[in-house]
């Protein structure tokens, strides 16, 4: 084995509190495999983003090959395969929040943190570069009655305007 | 005005309902107790079957003829909550989760007693995360009231109920999709049969319910089925003779966004008309109504002159449309369709699980069309058919009379035909996200024809008034279809 390699693999290891969640959470399924989600959610909490060696641990975890781990990575949207600002910004922007306005959002929200909207393939491009923001474009959140929505990290912000996306920001 | 009628709703304002005693005071549990200690589990199969109770996830399928399709002698067997609510313009299911989880967990006892299931996973929506700590903290807090766990209330009942978090895939809402999810995997459809009755996850018989309609279930055990059948019409199926009982019985969580005045969920008894539900809604913001989605933003659009028709499964079906997940999208007369289609054609290009060939190339196709044609250059021409009649020059000649082609138009309407199907509704692809794609995109130019052309012609995009945007009833494909259903007497 390359120094390489073994230096990836050694470089991720859940913390004492996530291996307690961890230990508790594969213990709802009947195989391992199954508790791919939740690790990986658990992983990125913990590492920021999902990087080869925590794919490598997640893999060495449930006892699959790699190649299954990166196949689940790059499917859902929701695990990052490189680093992402301290705060993510999501901005909807399907047909509900778009009949009330979630343009002016996004743009105010360009404007204010002078960065492009993340693809998917280039995380970086919507990353500040003080690496405090990303921002990107995501499809329904459900919360279409309190449209335009952003979720910043894990809390939902309804009803928006301009103004009120600044006092979010400032409050951060 | 219809009333609203709350159930599922009731006490969801309640302050503290999301805690075990609180929901307890508002007769929380009282149905499970009443189910396991009144009624064998065969009984309460029935009742569910009785009651006419459909799916309320999208497909609007029986749920007690699905459970009887599970087979008795397979152990163990699983239920999936799906609570994976993606479909845009629905966020019933949200509100539920948030505030009143315990119904929810009463549901799934309920179900799990009728099926003999002891395991269940809610598969919940990654960035509901709001919702998966209440849930979370209710479930540990039945596990501490003894109502979730080993010999519950001391009846030999075991069950636990695990929480399982998505990670942003539309997809994982179907239910196989949700499924191999489960299971680790990328969420990409299985072919059915076997349906997940039969073989769901891992193998085994699988009961997939959403949310919304495992919550119906304490009241349908509680209240009795006579109770619940009173709600809602049941139709009769012309198609028997004599006409064969269609029950579109209960509540249903009607979700309303877009351009009304109060936006939200507002629990109703189905079979209300959509002029109605905008009302309810307090009425159109803007001048009038230009379209409506039923069902989701896969369902076939409604225009201003199918405002009666019934949001009910059998009415909506009949009207070429569907009620999907009660999700209900109102736009006004400052929209413009194309500009709308670009937006959720944008959504299911994104979204398509790259399984089958004709979604994973053909979403994208429609999308690039779609937006060729909104930024104004959808591809026209202008043919002269030889035509022969009496010409200018009063001699029997050609014509020459010309016919502007939107080439466009119907390479969009061929490109979404081959992903699936809308008029034989056969689909070339694994799950029903080939039909969630062309179901919009054929109705939407089928519908509102004039606007695309104008957009073509003009350039750029051209939003027309109501009424020259839409096709009038007389050359409205879907409305001249319609069937109207009857209530039975």
């Amino acid at each position: 084995m390359s120094e390489e390699l073994i230096q990836i693999q050694t470089a991720f290891r859940f913390s004492e509190e996530n291996q307690r969640e961890f230990d508790e959470l594969i213990g709802h399924y009947p195989v391992k495999e199954a508790a791919m989600l939740p690790t990986l959610h658990l992983a990125q909490k913990q590492a920021g983003y999902v990087s080869p060696a925590v794919m490598t641990y997640v893999a060495e975890l449930l006892e699959v090959p790699l190649m299954k781990v990166k196949d689940v990575v790059t499917f859902y949207p929701m695990f990052f395969e490189e680093p992402v600002g301290e705060y993510v910004i999501r901005v909807c922007h399907t047909l509900p929040c778009a009949l009330r306005d979630c343009k002016v959002v996004l743009e105010h929200l360009k404007a204010r943190l002078s960065t492009d909207v993340a693809s998917e393939t280039d995380l970086g491009k919507g990353t500040t570069a003080d690496e405090k923001f990303t921002l990107m474009k995501v499809e329904c959140l459900a919360s279409c009655d309190v449209a335009p929505v952003i979720m910043v990290n894990d809390d939902l912000y309804k009803n928006l305007t301009p103004e009120k996306v600044d006092k979010i920001l400032d409050n951060l | 005005m219809v009333q609203e009628k709350r159930i599922l709703y009731e006490h969801l304002d309640v302050p503290g309902i999301n805690t075990f005693d609180v929901f307890r005071q508002h007769d929380g549990y009282a149905r499970f107790e009443k189910a396991i200690a009144e009624y064998q589990p065969d009984d309460i199969a029935k009742m569910v079957m009785d009651s006419g109770l459909k799916g309320r996830g999208g497909a609007g399928f029986s749920t007690g003829l699905k459970w009887s399709f599970v087979p008795k002698d397979i152990k163990p067997c699983y239920l999936c909550c799906n609570a994976d609510e993606s479909e845009p313009g629905t966020f019933s299911n949200r509100y539920v989760l948030e505030k009143n989880p315990h119904l929810l967990i009463e549901g799934i006892l309920i179900c799990c007693y009728a099926m003999g299931i002891e395991t269940t996973y809610v598969y919940i929506r990654g960035e509901f995360t709001l919702g998966k700590k209440m849930l979370d903290a209710a479930i540990k807090e039945a596990y501490a009231k003894g109502y979730l766990g080993k010999n519950i209330r001391g009846t030999g009942l075991n069950v636990d109920i695990y929480t399982h978090p998505g990670a942003g895939a539309y997809i994982c809402g179907e239910e196989t999709g949700l499924i191999e999810s489960l299971e680790g995997k990328r969420g990409q459809p299985r072919n059915k049969p076997p349906f997940p009755a039969v073989e769901g996850v891992f193998r085994k018989p699988t009961v997939v319910q959403n949310v919304e309609t495992l919550c119906n279930l304490p009241f349908i055990v509680g209240e009795g089925v006579e109770w619940y059948t009173q709600m809602g019409p049941t139709y009769g199926d012309t198609r028997f003779d004599p006409p064969k009982p269609d029950p579109n019985t209960g509540t249903k969580l009607y979700c309303i966004s877009g351009d009304v005045n109060k936006p939200g969920v507002y629990e109703l008894e189905l079979g209300l008309t959509c002029a109605e539900l905008v009302e309810v809604a307090g009425g159109v913001r803007g001048q009038e109504v230009k379209a409506v989605i039923p069902g989701g933003s896969s369902a076939p659009i409604l225009t201003r002159y199918e405002l009666d028709t019934r949001l009910d499964f059998t009415s909506l079906t009949l009207a070429k449309s569907m009620l999907g997940s009660g999700g209900i999208i109102v736009m006004n007369e400052t929209r413009n369709i194309v500009d709308c289609l670009l937006n959720i054609m944008k959504f299911y290009a994104h979204e398509s699980c790259g399984q089958c060939t004709p979604c994973r190339w053909g979403t994208p196709w429609v999308r690039d069309i779609v937006q060729r044609i909104a930024d104004g250059n959808g591809r026209k021409s202008t043919i002269t058919r030889p035509r022969f009649g009496i010409a200018e020059n009063g001699r029997w000649g050609d014509t020459g009379e010309t016919e502007e082609i939107y080439e466009d138009l119907d390479l969009l309407e061929s490109v979404a035909n081959n992903i699936a199907n809308v008029d034989t509704m056969t689909w070339n692809t694994i799950c029903v996200f080939g039909i969630a794609v062309s179901w919009p995109a054929v109705s939407y130019l089928r519908k509102f024809r004039p606007e695309f052309e104008a957009t073509i012609r003009e350039g750029q995009l051209t939003t027309l008034s109501v009424e020259a945007a839409t096709v009038p009833p007389e050359e409205n494909y879907a409305y001249q279809q319609r069937i109207v259903p009857r209530e039975l007497e």
